[in-house]
C-alpha cells in the first residue's frame, strides 16, 4: 500500500515532463481559444438544423424567429411562383400558410406548423386573461383496473359529485361545412379559480422549462392537465449540463491509458513490473493523479453551476470510477496504436449512450434510473429523489469498478501486457486469469454472475442495433439469438478457458461447473430483477420481462444449455467452441421463442 | 510517385490486417442507432401527434356528463371511439370489466372555463399512451373553446407532416455519418505518423527511397480513401433504409473534402508534437473548436450537408467548390514545411 503513493509521484512527473517547453504554451493557448470559441458559439445559439428550409414570407406575414427557416420577403404572387418553381420551400400569408404536395414541402409545413403554434400560445398568454387563453382544465384520477380491487378506488359518481339536474343544452352543433361553431348560454358562473392555480405553476414551469409537475399540491391531489401545456419538455439543458462534467473526465481518462501506453513503448513498464511493487500497487498508484483531478473538475463545475456539493460528488465519483474502469480495459487489452484509438473511441460511445440515453427520459419514465445521470438531471431541475433510486443507478458503476479493477490486478502481468494475439484470445486469456484457480468452482459461479451487469450492457446495445431492422418478426429473431448468444458466451467462456488449458478433464467436472455457473448467472438475474422491482412499477416490469426473455428462463433451461456447450466443446476440442455455442445459442434461442409464443408475444 | 502508392498500399494493408475498422464501423452503427432509438422514444413522449399518425392504437372512451360537446365529434375525428353513458356508475362497470380505456366527464358549459375530469387506469404506462392520443382532439377542443370565447387563434388549420423526424435525420444522423470517418480519418493519420516518430521507424522509411512528402501523402490519400468508402457505404445502407440522400455525388464530395481537412490538420499536429498522447489530445480539442467555428460559416459545413441531402433550393455544387479553398490552403502550407516541422522538437 505504501507504494501507491510513490507510483503516483511517478505518474506525476511522467505526466509533466510531456507537456514542458515551448509545446505547454502552445497548448494551453489551443485549450484557451478551444473554450474561448465553444463558449462564444453556443452563447450566440446553436440550433442543428439552420437554415434547413426556405420559406417565403409576406410583408403582412408573421415575424419568424427561428434559425431553421431561411426566410425571403416576397408578394403572393413571386412567393407562388417560387413554391411551384421550388425555389421556396413554403410561403406564408397574413395568416395562412401554403405549400407544395412533395414531402419536403410537406415537412416544411409541418415544421412551420410546430412553430406558429408555439407563437400563438404565446401570444394569446400576452393578450388575453387565464380563464380566456386556457379555458380548459382536465382534473385526472385513477382508476382501479380490476374487479377485485375496484372497492378500494375512486368512484366516478364520487367524483363528479351529485350531477346537476342536466337539462343538457346543445352547446356545440357541427355545421355542414365541418367548421364547429359554439354557442353557449350567457356566462353564470363565476370564473372558477380552483384550477387557475394549476394554469398558473404550469405556465411558469413550460417558460423556465423544468418539468411540470402535473400534482399541483396546493389544489388538490389530483394533476391538471391543460392540453396546449401538455408537453413534458426534454430535459437537454440539464443533460447538457450534466455533460460538462463528463467531456473533461473523458479526457483526463485519455491521459490515464496514454499513460500506460507510453511506459509500454519505452519499456518502463517492464522495469516496474520486475520492481517489488504489486500489481494493484501500480494500477492505483497510475490512477491516484487522474482520479484527484477528476475529482477538482467536478467540485469545480459544481462552485461555477452553484449545484450541491455534497450530491455532485455522491453522483459523479461513481461515474468517474466506472469510466476509469472501462478506459483501464482499454489500456490493458490493446495491442497497437490504432487499437487503442478505436477502442477509445468504442468506449466513449458506449459510456456516452450508456449514461445519456436514459438521462432524456428523465421523470417520463423510471427506467431512465439506469444512468447517474437522471439523478444529476434530477438535482439541477431541483427535485429530490430517494436512496433506492441512488443505488439502483450508481450500483452498476461501483460493480464495474470493482470487477474492473479485479480483472485489472489479475492480468497485470507482461506476458499478457506485451501479447499481440487474437482479440477473442486475449479475451479468453484474461477470463483465464480472473479464474482462482485454487477455487475453481466458487470462481465460476461468482464469473457468471459478475458478468451480468456486462451482459446486460450489451444486450441494450444489441436492442438499439436491432431497431435498424425493419421487419418486425426479422428484428426480434435477431434480438432473441443475439441476446441467447451473448449469454451462452457469458456462462461457457470460463468453463472453456479451463478446458483449453486443461485444468479440467472429466465430464462430470464440466457437467458440475456449467450448473454452478447457471446458479451464477440466475442469481445475478434475479438480483437484477428484485433491484429493478424497487424502482420499476410491477407492470413495467412484466412487459420488459416478457419483451426480452431476459429474467424469466429457469435454472433448468440456463443448466441445459451451458452444458450442452461445454460437453461438446470437451467431446470435439477447444477449436470448436463456436460450433458448441452455436447449437447452445439456437436452442436457446428456440426455448426462447418458444416462451414467447406461450405468452401470445410472438 | 511509386513511393506514394507503396505508402498507400502499406497502409490500407495494415488497416485491413488490424480489423479494428471494422470496430470503428460497428461504433458508426452504434451511434446510429441509439439515436434513431432516442429519437422515437423521445417523439413518442414529447411529440405524440406523430405516434398517433404512425400507430395504430384504437382507444375506447366512455363519455358521461354533455353528450353534445364538440369534443365527442374531435375524438371520433381522431378515430377514437366514443360510447356515452347517461349514469356514470355504468361507465365504472364498463371501465372495471375492461370495456373502456379511459373516461371523461364533461361538464355541461356553461362559458368560460370547462373543468373536465378524465379517469384513468393505475398503470404507468397504459397512461403514457391514452394521454399520448387524447393530446390532439384535446388541443383541437381547447381551441374551439378559445374561439367561443372570442380568442381569435391563428394557424389553426395548418397540416402539414411532423418534421421532427425528417429534421433529426439530415441534421443530426446524415451529417454524423459522413463526419465520423472523417474523424476517423484524423486518428488514423495521427496514429501512424506517431507512431513512425515514437518508434523511430521514420529514420529507416527516409532512408529508403522515399521523400517526407511521399510518406505524408501517401498515409493522407490512405485515410481519406477509407474515409470516402465508409460514406460511399453509408449512402448504400440508408438508402436500402428508405433514406435518400439527394445530390449524393456533392454530398460525398463534401464528405471527402472535410476529410481530406481534418486528415491534413492531423498530420500537421502529428509532424509537430511527434507522441500519440499529446496529439491526439490537442486533435481533439481542436476539432470540436473547428467544428464550433465553421459553425458560423454560412452555409456551415454541416449546414451545407444538410441542405444537399434533402435537396433544399439554393445550395449546389458553388457551395462545395467554396471549400476546396481552406483545403488547397493547409496541403500547401503542410508540403512547403514538412521538413522544417518534422526536425522542430516539441
Amino acid at each position: 500500500m505504501k507504494n501507491i503513493p510513490i507510483i503516483a509521484t511517478r505518474e506525476v512527473k511522467r505526466f509533466t515532463t510531456r507537456f514542458r517547453g515551448g509545446s505547454r504554451a502552445i497548448i494551453l493557448v489551443i485549450l484557451a481559444a478551444s473554450l474561448l470559441v465553444s463558449y462564444f458559439v453556443a452563447s450566440s445559439g446553436l440550433t442543428m438544423s439552420k437554415g434547413m428550409y426556405t420559406v417565403g414570407v409576406s410583408p403582412t406575414g408573421p415575424a419568424i424567429e427561428d434559425s431553421r427557416f431561411n426566410l425571403i420577403g416576397v408578394d403572393k404572387a413571386e412567393g407562388y411562383a417560387m413554391l411551384t418553381r421550388h425555389s421556396l420551400d413554403a410561403y406564408v400569408d397574413t395568416d395562412t400558410v401554403y405549400g407544395r404536395n412533395d414531402d419536403r414541402s410537406r415537412y416544411a409545413v409541418g415544421a412551420l406548423k410546430q412553430y406558429l403554434e408555439k407563437q400563438e400560445l404565446n401570444r394569446i398568454t400576452e393578450e388575453y386573461d387565464l380563464d380566456q387563453a386556457y379555458p380548459l382544465r382536465i382534473e385526472t384520477h385513477y382508476l382501479a383496473a380490476n374487479e377485485t380491487t375496484a372497492a378500494q378506488g375512486e368512484s366516478i359518481s364520487s367524483v363528479i359529485g351529485p350531477t346537476p339536474a342536466a337539462t343538457p343544452v346543445p352547446v356545440a352543433t357541427a355545421a355542414p361545412g365541418g367548421t364547429v361553431t359554439v354557442t353557449r348560454a350567457p356566462v353564470a358562473s363565476p370564473a372558477p379559480a380552483r384550477s387557475d392555480a394549476a394554469v398558473e405553476a404550469q405556465l411558469a414551469q413550460a417558460r423556465n422549462g423544468t418539468q411540470p409537475k402535473f400534482k399541483a399540491e396546493f389544489v388538490s391531489d389530483n394533476e391538471i392537465i391543460i392540453p396546449s401545456l401538455m408537453n413534458p419538455p426534454v430535459p437537454l439543458p440539464q443533460v447538457i449540463i450534466a455533460f460538462l462534467y463528463i467531456v473533461p473526465i473523458f479526457f483526463i481518462s485519455v491521459f490515464f491509458t496514454s499513460s500506460f501506453m507510453d511506459e509500454k513503448t519505452n519499456r518502463k513498464l517492464n522495469i516496474l513490473l520486475s520492481a517489488p511493487v504489486s500489481a494493484f500497487e501500480i494500477i492505483a498508484g497510475k490512477m491516484l493523479p487522474y482520479l484527484t483531478f477528476a475529482l477538482v473538475v467536478i467540485v469545480g463545475v459544481t462552485l461555477v453551476l452553484n449545484g450541491n456539493l455534497l450530491l455532485a460528488l455522491a453522483i459523479f465519483i461513481p461515474i468517474v470510477l466506472f469510466i476509469f474502469a472501462v478506459y483501464l480495459m482499454v489500456a490493458l487489452f490493446y495491442r497497437t496504436y490504432k487499437d487503442q484509438t478505436f477502442f477509445s473511441m468504442a468506449a466513449i460511445t458506449f459510456i456516452t449512450g450508456y449514461l445519456v440515453f436514459p438521462a432524456l427520459f428523465t421523470g417520463v419514465n423510471n427506467l431512465s434510473y439506469i444512468s447517474p445521470l437522471t439523478l444529476a438531471v434530477q438535482m439541477y431541475r431541483g427535485e429530490s429523489f430517494g436512496l433506492v433510486e441512488y443505488v439502483f443507478s450508481t450500483a452498476p458503476m461501483y460493480l464495474v469498478f470493482l470487477l474492473g479493477m479485479y480483472v485489472g490486478v489479475r492480468i497485470f502481468n507482461e506476458e499478457y501486457l506485451m501479447g499481440y494475439g487474437p482479440l477473442y484470445k486475449k479475451a479468453g486469456d484474461a477470463i483465464y486469469l480472473a479464474i482462482n484457480r485454487k477455487h475453481l468452482f466458487l470462481s465460476i459461479a461468482l464469473l457468471s454472475l459478475f458478468l451480468i451487469p456486462a451482459v446486460f450492457m450489451a444486450q441494450l446495445i444489441i436492442l438499439a442495433l436491432a431497431t435498424n431492422i425493419q421487419q418486425y418478426f426479422l428484428m426480434l429473431i435477431a434480438l432473441l439469438f443475439c441476446c441467447a448468444l451473448v449469454e451462452e458466451i457469458a456462462k461457457s467462456a470460463g468453463i472453456v478457458m479451463l478446458l483449453e488449458n486443461r485444468d479440467i478433464g472429466s465430464y462430470k467436472q464440466v457437467v458440475l461447473l456449467s450448473l454452478l455457473s447457471a446458479v451464477g448467472f440466475l442469481i445475478g438475474e434475479k438480483a437484477l430483477l428484485y433491484l429493478s422491482l424497487g424502482i420499476l412499477s410491477n407492470e413495467v416490469l412484466i412487459q420488459a420481462v416478457t419483451d426480452s426473455g431476459l429474467l424469466i428462463i429457469p435454472l433448468a433451461a440456463h443448466f441445459v444449455f451451458t452444458s450442452i456447450v461445454c460437453v461438446s466443446t470437451k467431446k470435439l476440442g477447444t477449436k470448436w467452441y463456436f460450433l458448441a455455442i452455436l447449437v447452445g445459442t439456437l436452442l436457446h434461442t428456440l426455448y426462447n421463442v418458444y416462451n414467447l409464443r406461450l405468452a401470445g408475444v410472438l | 510517385m511509386g513511393a506514394f502508392w507503396a505508402i498507400f498500399d502499406k497502409e490500407i494493408r495494415a488497416i485491413g490486417k488490424e480489423k479494428t475498422i471494422v470496430l470503428a464501423i460497428v461504433i458508426q452503427l452504434i451511434i446510429a442507432s441509439l439515436s434513431s432509438v432516442i429519437l422515437i422514444g423521445l417523439m413518442s413522449f414529447y411529440d405524440p401527434s406523430t405516434i398517433g399518425q404512425n400507430t395504430n392504437i384504437h382507444l375506447k372512451i366512455g363519455i358521461t356528463g354533455d353528450e353534445y360537446s364538440s369534443l365527442v365529434a374531435d375524438l371520433q375525428q381522431a378515430h377514437i371511439l366514443t360510447i356515452y353513458y347517461q349514469d356514470p356508475d355504468d361507465a365504472q362497470t364498463d371501465f372495471t370489466r375492461g370495456l373502456l380505456d379511459a373516461v371523461i366527464y364533461i361538464p355541461p358549459t356553461a362559458g368560460g372555463v370547462s373543468e373536465m375530469k378524465l379517469f384513468l387506469p393505475q398503470s404507468d404506462s397504459r397512461n403514457t399512451v391514452i394521454l399520448m392520443v387524447l393530446k390532439e382532439p384535446l388541443k383541437k377542443y381547447e381551441n374551439q373553446l378559445r374561439m367561443a370565447d372570442g380568442v381569435n387563434v391563428k394557424f389553426t388549420d395548418l397540416n402539414g407532416k411532423s418534421s421532427t423526424t425528417y429534421e433529426f435525420l439530415f441534421s443530426f444522423i446524415v451529417p454524423m455519418l459522413m463526419l465520423f470517418p472523417a474523424f476517423i480519418a484524423g486518428s488514423i493519420v495521427i496514429d501512424t505518423l506517431s507512431e513512425e516518430f515514437e518508434n523511430k521507424t521514420i529514420e529507416t522509411l527516409l532512408s529508403a527511397p522515399v521523400t517526407l512528402a511521399d510518406m505524408i501523402g501517401g498515409k493522407l490519400a490512405a485515410s481519406v480513401f477509407l474515409a470516402v468508402v465508409q460514406c460511399i457505404l453509408w449512402t448504400v445502407l440508408l438508402y436500402f433504409n428508405h433514406i435518400v440522400i439527394q445530390n449524393a455525388v456533392l454530398v460525398l464530395a463534401m464528405a471527402a473534402l472535410i476529410a481530406a481537412f481534418v486528415a491534413a490538420g492531423s498530420a500537421l499536429i502529428a509532424l509537430y508534437f511527434k507522441d500519440r498522447e499529446r496529439s491526439q489530445f490537442v486533435f481533439s480539442i481542436l476539432i470540436i473548436t473547428v467544428a464550433s467555428l465553421s459553425y458560423l460559416a454560412e452555409p456551415s459545413p454541416i449546414g451545407l450537408i444538410t441542405r444537399l441531402a434533402t435537396g433544399a433550393p439554393g445550395v449546389g455544387i458553388l457551395n462545395v467548390a467554396f471549400y476546396v479553398l481552406p483545403l488547397a490552403v493547409l496541403l500547401i502550407f503542410i508540403f512547403l514545411n514538412t521538413k522544417r516541422l518534422a526536425a522542430l522538437k516539441a
